[in-house]
């Protein structure tokens, strides 16, 4: 263990302390709960100058530390940044919530930290087993915090949806790492790649291991077909938690699958290339359409944005079809353009809905733009946003993933994923709609719309339109932050 | 941020673009009850604008009545994809931008009883509605202009749904997501133009109009392009078959929205065949031009034929829109110059003559709530100001010599009888029927006896009705005649453009897209 290890893992250790730390406090002086925000605020800032500390000495394009292990890299970085972002603003959203439900504890700001620190590391894994702890890590803060609101039923049904699928893909995402261990002896996917070009053909053991993995991760994004759960537990779940949930998994196992697909691409095998070329562009195909078509039929805002993000993460998906360095960036601006717009318009859903143990019927926040007219307006940037209306960071990410996708001379899927996301614009517009359109029917009651919620739904709503309109910075800083 | 001080400051594009959006932020700072003051502002607001319009037109129209293309510097707006940021003024956005300031300020007038709530968001939405027309006209950069196209969708979806008749929402819906479905093919359009052209142009990357004209494609790639294209700007136009969600739009808008609609948002869909995609893609429209002329004559002779049988007056107006728009593609279609400088002149012609119509339909509506013509009769003994608008802007539509309408039509139609032939003589019937349906219109509402009781207490039209309608009918009877005034400054610049068509046909059929030096459009200078 040198100094670089130690360094190197500073925002997940910053993360980790944090969390015991306010579970401590918790413990000892309850009363200061309502400073755990802050607290937890701050501790993801430090984490977040722990990621660049850990980014800063990296010598060349990427820099293993742990013996292998860790992978610090510009695009590592940038991903921990946008969970880290991620982190915060659900932070932000879930105060209020949580007070006004009564269930405001120290566990809930220890878990998700955890979880983050969990998903920090999973980020960086280079090697199977090291991912395989980190998916543990997080997946069990997930777990429980899906079930925080203990005392109403679909929570704990959503929860324990989640769990025992979960679970189940767990055991799918270690028995395909044994696999690919059988077929070439190393769990490390820099040698895996060399190793599958070595061998006659592609190895029927290191195929299956792969698929195993690919379903594994798919099911953490919730593409199609291993997306059944996020209806459920999105509706089940905490609505803030919610607005973590739907994102921050998403952005590691993405980057994961990035790596997975690459091990595939620098085996160099040409058949074995085309044929993933062919399951990655059947799961977007299959996620952008189902995802969207779904989405039409729901009347609950929170499957409805569970629905959406199947679709989006089938957008996501076309930049991964033809696998090359080029489409990290893509996929890097698409997932921070996601977090942004879906984890705002969660926060406002969880400050505007005022019963959590029923339907969020989009109908209920009929005539609410009136009322409400900051939150409103952010729900509406968001969804335009998800829509992929200009001038949004919705709209610059769908660009660029379709501009990947038609400059790799798949222009049938890039027309097809405007087709879909035109679908997409049909229900993005509904919430739109009831919130200007239609006149009031009920007013929430005890809704505690406190000054944290509206700075994460105002900050993601504006990030959404600065980025949209100078996204420049933010892209040549990542293209320069990839390549090197 | 110098430069942009500097240009929002400046008797600039920029300025005329953005000023509106800009004093949109105030609205959200008015209180709540003050709408007599939010109403003032927005119309100073679109007055100052007017103001800022009519002196930038001054300060570039030649001694000679002629208009240079004016464009304002090229900065980089995202850098590695070359896209710019780059507005640029020539006689074919000109008469069309200054048409879409010159509405607002009378929209506003005409909305001024007939929108009752939330009035600071329909102040904003028409302001940032303004900008995005502005934009669309003078983007001189593929995706500036689609990021406009778009921008505009957002306020319009607004202003029918929040302020619209009673299935508002479902015309709403159905207008954003026709565009939206055309927009965005046309957006994997300019995609795949961008790329190729980077790719042909060692990795540096743009999407400026100039670059996109030195693209030579194949002919069947041509027409993928060109489907793209044409299918958006169908839509807004909108031709016949994707014509639907106009009169549901129209039906449903406020009469402010209607105006603005038919004013200037259509002939976006005209402006961009016009612009791009007529010129960019020579070969694949002389391929479809068959087609699209017997499209552009079903729309002109279904959309009388459908206003004929109208009961209820905005539908009317607004199927009549449709046929006028037909004319207006034809003329295009053609592909000659008096028929186009006949084209871009009706362009103006249907937002004066038909805003006025829409603006009087919605009067009456203030009053009495309903459109129907069984409601109406006698109207002239009652109502006599009304009375007058009304024929005077039928009149207009119609086509009567000595009213602005008869020489767009007139030049069309000796266009296109010299380029297409047979279609001229079918497109005739057209002006028929026009005659038909409007003075139909006017003789169940204003001639005859009353029927109903409750038209002898209609008050006439106010100052600020007239105020609104007066400016419209100046330009009417201005343009029938002196045309040569408003022909003048869009004629080099037609010219231009049919030019650069021209030697589009003619160069030889490429094997794969190629890149020549230079667009003949540039050659000419700045």
């Amino acid at each position: 263990m040198t100094r670089a290890d130690l360094i190197s893992l500073l925002p997940e250790m910053i993360l980790c302390g944090a969390g015991i730390v306010i579970l401590l406090l918790d413990a000892i002086a309850p009363k200061l709960r309502r400073s755990f925000t802050l607290l937890a605020v701050i501790s993801v800032a430090v984490a977040a100058w722990g990621a660049f500390e850990a980014w800063r000495g990296v010598p060349g394009p990427s820099f293993l530390t742990w013996g292998g292990l860790l992978e610090t890299s510009g695009a590592t970085y940038a991903l921990s940044l946008v969970i880290l972002l991620a982190t915060g603003l659900c932070l932000l959203a879930s105060q209020g919530y949580l007070r006004r439900e009564g269930i405001l504890a120290g566990e809930y700001h220890a878990l998700l930290l955890w979880c983050a620190a969990g998903l920090l590391l999973m980020l960086r894994g280079t090697e199977l087993l090291t991912i395989f702890l980190s998916l543990e890590l997080f997946s069990f803060c997930l777990y429980t915090l899906a079930a925080f609101h203990r005392r109403i039923a679909i929570a704990s049904e959503a929860a324990i949806k989640y769990f025992l699928m979960g679970a189940f893909v767990s055991s799918f995402v270690l028995y395909g790492i044994a696999m690919l261990y059988g077929a070439t002896g190393s769990t490390r996917l820099a040698e895996i790649g060399p190793k599958l070009a070595g061998a006659e053909g592609i190895p029927v053991g290191a195929s299956l291991g792969l698929l195993l993995l690919v379903a594994g991760f798919a099911f953490k994004m919730s593409i199609v077909p291993f997306h059944a759960w996020s209806p459920d537990t999105y509706q089940g779940a905490p609505t803030p938690f919610v607005a973590f949930l739907s994102v921050a998994p998403k952005v590691a196992s993405a980057l994961v699958l990035y790596r997975l697909l690459d091990a595939v691409v620098s085996g160099g095998v040409a058949e074995a290339i085309e044929k993933w070329t062919v399951v990655i562009a059947a799961l977007a195909v299959l996620s952008m359409l189902v995802g969207n078509l779904l989405a039409l039929a729901q009347r609950d805002v929170k499957r409805m944005l569970a629905y959406s993000g199947i679709a989006h993460m089938g957008y996501l998906l076309l930049a991964l079809v033809v696998m090359d360095r080029g489409s990290l960036m893509p996929v890097i601006v698409y997932l921070l353009a996601y977090v942004l717009m879906n984890a705002g318009a969660f926060t406002v859903v969880a400050m505007l809905y005022d019963r959590p143990g029923e339907q969020h019927l989009i109908s209920d926040i009929a005539g609410h733009g009136y009322r409400y007219p900051l939150l409103s307006a952010c729900l509406a940037i968001c969804m335009l946003s998800l829509g992929g209306i200009p001038p949004t960071v919705g709209f610059f990410g769908k660009y660029l993933v379709f501009l990947n996708a038609v400059g790799d001379g798949l222009v049938g899927l890039a027309v097809l994923g405007v087709l879909a996301s035109l679908v997409g614009v049909f229900y993005y517009l509904r919430v739109v709609y009831y919130l200007y359109m239609k006149a009031e029917e009920r007013q929430p009651e005890g809704l505690l719309l406190d000054v944290w919620g509206r700075t994460a739904a105002v900050v993601a709503a504006l990030g959404t339109l600065v980025l949209g309109i100078w996204p420049w910075e933010l892209v040549q800083w990542l293209l320069e932050a990839t390549a090197r | 941020m110098e430069t942009i001080l500097q240009l929002l400051l400046g008797n600039t594009l920029t300025r005329l673009v953005f000023f509106p959006a800009i004093a949109c932020l105030p609205l959200l700072f008015f209180p709540r009850r003050a709408t007599n003051a939010v109403k003032v502002y927005t119309l100073a607001v679109s007055l100052i604008e007017l103001v800022f319009a009519v002196l930038y037109l001054f300060t570039h129209l030649g001694a000679d009545g002629t208009f240079p293309r004016v464009g304002e510097g090229r900065y980089t707006w995202i850098e590695g994809y070359g896209i710019r940021y780059e507005l640029v003024m020539d006689g074919i956005s000109m008469p069309l931008v200054m048409l879409g300031i010159f509405l607002v300020p009378i929209v506003l007038l005409g909305s001024w009883k007939g929108i009752e709530r939330h009035w600071p968001a329909f102040g904003a939405s028409m302001l940032l509605l303004t900008t995005g027309v502005l934009g669309t006209l003078l983007a001189w950069d593929l995706f500036l202009f689609y990021i406009f196209w778009e921008v505009m969708l957002v306020p319009m979806y607004l202003i029918i749904g929040i302020w619209g008749g009673e299935r508002r929402i479902y015309a709403a819906v159905k207008f954003f997501l026709f565009t939206m479905a055309g927009s965005l093919l046309m957006l994997v359009g300019i995609l795949w133009m961008a790329w190729t052209f980077q790719r042909l142009n060692g990795g540096v990357w743009s999407f400026a109009y100039e670059d996109m004209l030195r693209l030579d494609f194949p002919v069947h790639q041509q027409v993928w392009l060109f489907a793209a294209f044409a299918l958006t700007f169908a839509i807004k136009v909108p031709m016949f078959p994707v014509h639907t969600w106009l009169p549901d739009a129209h039906v449903e808008a406020p009469t402010g929205g209607s105006v603005i609609l038919a004013g200037i948002l259509l002939k976006l869909g005209t402006y961009g065949f016009l612009r791009f995609a007529l010129p960019l893609f020579p070969k694949a429209t002389e391929v479809a031009q068959p087609l699209l002329v017997w499209l552009a004559l079903i729309g002109i002779l279904y959309g009388a034929l459908v206003a004929w049988v109208q009961d209820d007056m905005k539908k009317l107006v607004a199927y009549s829109s449709i046929a006028h728009l037909g004319f207006v593609m034809l003329g295009l279609l053609a592909i000659d110059q008096v028929a186009w400088e006949g084209a871009l002149l009706q362009m103006v012609n249907h937002g004066l003559s038909t805003g006025a119509l829409f603006l009087l339909v919605g009067m009456l509506y203030d009053r009495r709530h309903t459109k129907k013509f069984s409601e109406f009769g006698g109207l002239a003994k009652v109502v006599p100001l009304f009375a007058f608008f009304l024929i005077f802007a039928s009149l207009a539509s119609v086509g009567l010599p000595a009213l602005n309408g008869f020489v767009g039509e007139f030049l069309i139609l000796t266009g296109v009888f010299r380029s297409l032939g047979w279609p001229a003589v079918v497109a005739t019937f057209g002006v028929v029927l026009a005659a038909i349906y409007l003075l139909k219109m006017i003789q169940l509402t204003i001639w005859g006896p009353i029927t109903k009781d409750e038209n002898r207490e209609l008050r006439d039209l106010s100052f600020r009705e007239v105020a609104a309608l007066v400016p419209l009918c100046v330009f009417m009877l201005w343009i029938g005649v002196a045309p040569e005034t408003f022909l003048k400054p869009s004629r080099e610049a037609l010219a231009r453009t049919l030019t650069e068509f021209n030697a589009g046909l003619e160069r030889p059929e490429v094997a794969q897209a190629t890149l020549r030096p230079t667009a003949m459009i540039s050659e000419t200078g700045r």
